[in-house]
């Protein structure tokens, strides 16, 4: 099976700052890491290739300097990389990245399968990955928590607030994961050696056959007019009566009032 | 960015992940129950952590001195005593790489990957005189015959492999590489050490064990020269855990003095305690320069002995003050068993001792000095 993981290099820290200009994430300063959903995605897709067999491909798109998250894909058990960077990518929203994202995966050719984290824990939107089965024209199943491979489909399990869904979806297929679905493994030490007999490839806008105004800024519509971090508020508790009866009754008044039970209960 | 940059880059990222993950949430309990829970000692086995500094020929990482010194930091910052563990074993392959036989290196640097290796030289008779030691090989037809008792073994009970100081004269020392599976091996007392307590530190008993020719480290009557090695690589890496704790109580008096408040204002906002602050911090990135500027020269195959010593004394004493600081600005809770501040102090101060006391390293830096000036 021939398996595509997007990854995403996020700001290392939690400590995030806006650019009041762009208003777009400051990475100056800021060490870089791999998306931990994405961590989700590659072991995922290593585990799919240890029970059927076939390849991992890591892929990514952002200045040269990411390679190193990708080389860290390879050093995690992926068989090879491809870097997608150009000045012409440079400020693109989620529909820009998914449509250059799913140009290289076209390139890329013959894949089955592509699995990506179910959101960024930098910009948090979760879009890329359904952007990117829409251009594709596969089909999609997001925030699995399970994926077994049952001969030529996959069987899927996902949670959501109300229901638990299991899915059977034929290949070629893109696949978001929750954090939920394995729990990603460190980095080999030695295997960070033996990474580098293996290869990152580089593309740039005019490998892809792209239309321009697609790509980078001129192709995102989503325009970020102004970002602010919530202000912190801290909610004052109700201490209940001291007598378990009234405790009680004062709850279930409580309870009631926010709706939470109903007023015939 | 060039391989050895990227590399370094994705060993640092896994190992602050692993530390704040697997390391540091378990560093108050490794001190209590003075052993390595969470199973750590596997889960080191388990991410190749013995393999960083291992020569890639013997199917190591191969990593340089400044880059396995850096691991070595971002651990101890979690745990000081897992630092020390991993100083011990890198400490003893490196004077294999450096003073072993072909056969020799065959034989051992391939299971560094997965057994500790330690380095002992002291005895109940000597410690920082080694010729004081009793313990003694002698040579019968192509073999030799090891006796003796070698005790306060950093990973001793550990440690699977040992390099030891013997006598093969009266005024002549050797070492010899024996394995805890050879006939006449046997482990002894552990020490009730005061810090680092999750490391064992123990003793080991020889009864005429007998080994190859091959398992002597070096020639013989290079005892001295391989034992001040050992005990330059680990000065450098001792530099390397004391600003690991250095950080770690950074991270705490910071914590602590920013949200805790007298009359109203956050205490980091007074004098006395941005003093107290500011002077671990100095201390923190000054062992830490001493430390790096070693493992520079170390890697770049220039003499390191004189910045050793100063990163491990000046590293110990100031990481020893830097704790009595930073629980005078904790208070009642720096000087509870239930805190981590006073165990960071008890760690420190084992590095004042150990591989060669702080007055042995002042009397190495001044003679050093005069030497220089000569």
């Amino acid at each position: 099976m021939k398996i595509v993981v997007c990854i995403k290099q996020v700001p290392e820290t939690t400590n995030v700052k806006i650019d009041e200009k762009t208003k777009n994430i400051d990475r100056r300063g800021l060490g870089g890491v791999i998306n931990s959903y994405d961590l989700h995605a590659l072991k995922t897709a290593l585990e799919i290739k240890q029970a059927v067999g076939g390849e991992v491909i890591t892929l990514t798109m952002g200045p040269d300097d990411f390679a190193v998250s990708l080389r860290e894909t390879l050093a995690l058990g992926a068989d090879s990389s491809v870097l997608l960077s150009d000045r012409a990518f440079a400020g693109a929203d989620t529909l820009a990245t998914g449509y250059v994202l799913g140009k290289a995966i076209k390139k890329i050719a013959d894949v089955d399968l592509v699995i990506l984290g179910q959101q960024s824990v930098d910009a948090d939107t979760g879009q890329v990955g359904p952007i990117m089965a829409e251009l594709l024209q596969v089909p999609q199943v997001t925030y699995a928590n399970e994926v077994t491979v049952k001969n030529d489909h996959l069987v899927i399990k996902r949670n959501l607030d109300n229901v638990a869904q299991e899915i059977t979806a034929q290949l070629p297929l893109l696949l978001t994961v929750t954090d939920t679905i394995n729990q990603p493994e460190y980095t080999n030490v030695v295997e960070i050696a033996k990474s580098f007999a293996k290869t990152i490839t580089t593309w740039h806008a005019s490998d892809l056959q792209l239309d321009d105004d697609r790509v980078g800024q001129a192709g995102s519509p989503t325009i970020v007019r102004s970002i602010s971090s919530p202000e912190k508020t801290v909610k004052v508790g109700h201490k209940l009566a001291d007598n378990p009866v009234d405790a009680a009754k004062e709850l279930v008044t409580a309870l009631k009032k926010q709706n939470i039970l109903a007023e015939d209960d | 960015m060039d391989q050895k940059q990227t590399s370094k880059e994705i060993l640092l990222r896994m190992v602050k992940s692993f530390t704040e993950n697997e390391v540091a949430p378990f560093d108050m309990e490794i001190d209590h129950t003075r052993s390595y829970v969470n199973d750590l000692l596997n889960k080191i086995k388990k991410y190749d952590f013995l393999s960083t500094m291992l020569p890639e020929e013997y199917g190591g990482a191969g990593f340089d001195g400044e880059t396995t010194a850096a691991v070595i930091n971002e651990i101890a910052k979690g745990n000081a005593s897992l630092g020390v563990t991993l100083e011990g074993h890198f400490k003893s392959i490196d004077q294999i790489v450096k003073y072993g036989n072909q056969a020799l290196k065959d034989e051992y640097l391939p299971q560094a990957k997965s057994r500790i290796i330690a380095f002992s030289m002291t005895e109940p008779s000597g410690g920082s005189n080694p010729l004081g030691i009793t313990s003694h090989a002698e040579k019968k037809g192509d073999k030799w015959i090891i006796n003796g008792d070698k005790i306060m073994i950093t990973n001793g009970g550990l440690a699977e492999i040992y390099c030891v100081m013997v006598k093969t004269a009266p005024k002549e020392l050797s070492f010899f590489v024996v394995d805890n599976n050879m006939e006449g091996f046997e482990y002894g007392k552990q020490e009730n050490f005061l810090g680092l307590t999750g490391v064992p530190v123990g003793e080991i008993v020889m009864n005429n064990i007998e080994v190859d020719e091959n398992h002597l480290l070096g020639k013989v009557g290079m005892g001295k020269e391989i034992g001040d090695s050992a005990h330059n690589d680990a000065r450098v890496l001792m530099g390397a855990v004391l600003t690991g704790i250095m950080e770690h109580e950074l991270d705490i008096v910071t914590d602590y003095a920013t949200h805790r408040k007298a009359m109203d204002t956050p205490i980091i906002q007074m004098q006395g305690i941005q003093r107290k602050v500011a002077d671990i911090a100095v201390a923190k990135e000054t062992t830490k320069l001493l430390y790096q500027k070693a493992t520079w020269l170390k890697d770049h195959g220039q003499d390191y002995e004189e910045e050793a010593a100063m990163a491990k004394a000046y590293g110990s004493r100031s990481a020893v003050k830097s704790g009595d600081d930073a629980l005078q600005i904790l208070g009642g809770y720096g000087y509870s068993l239930d805190y981590p501040v006073e165990h960071l102090i008890r760690d420190a101060r084992a590095m004042e001792i150990a591989e060669g006391t702080v007055e042995k390293m002042r009397t190495a830096i001044a003679l050093i000095e005069a030497r220089n000036r000569a």
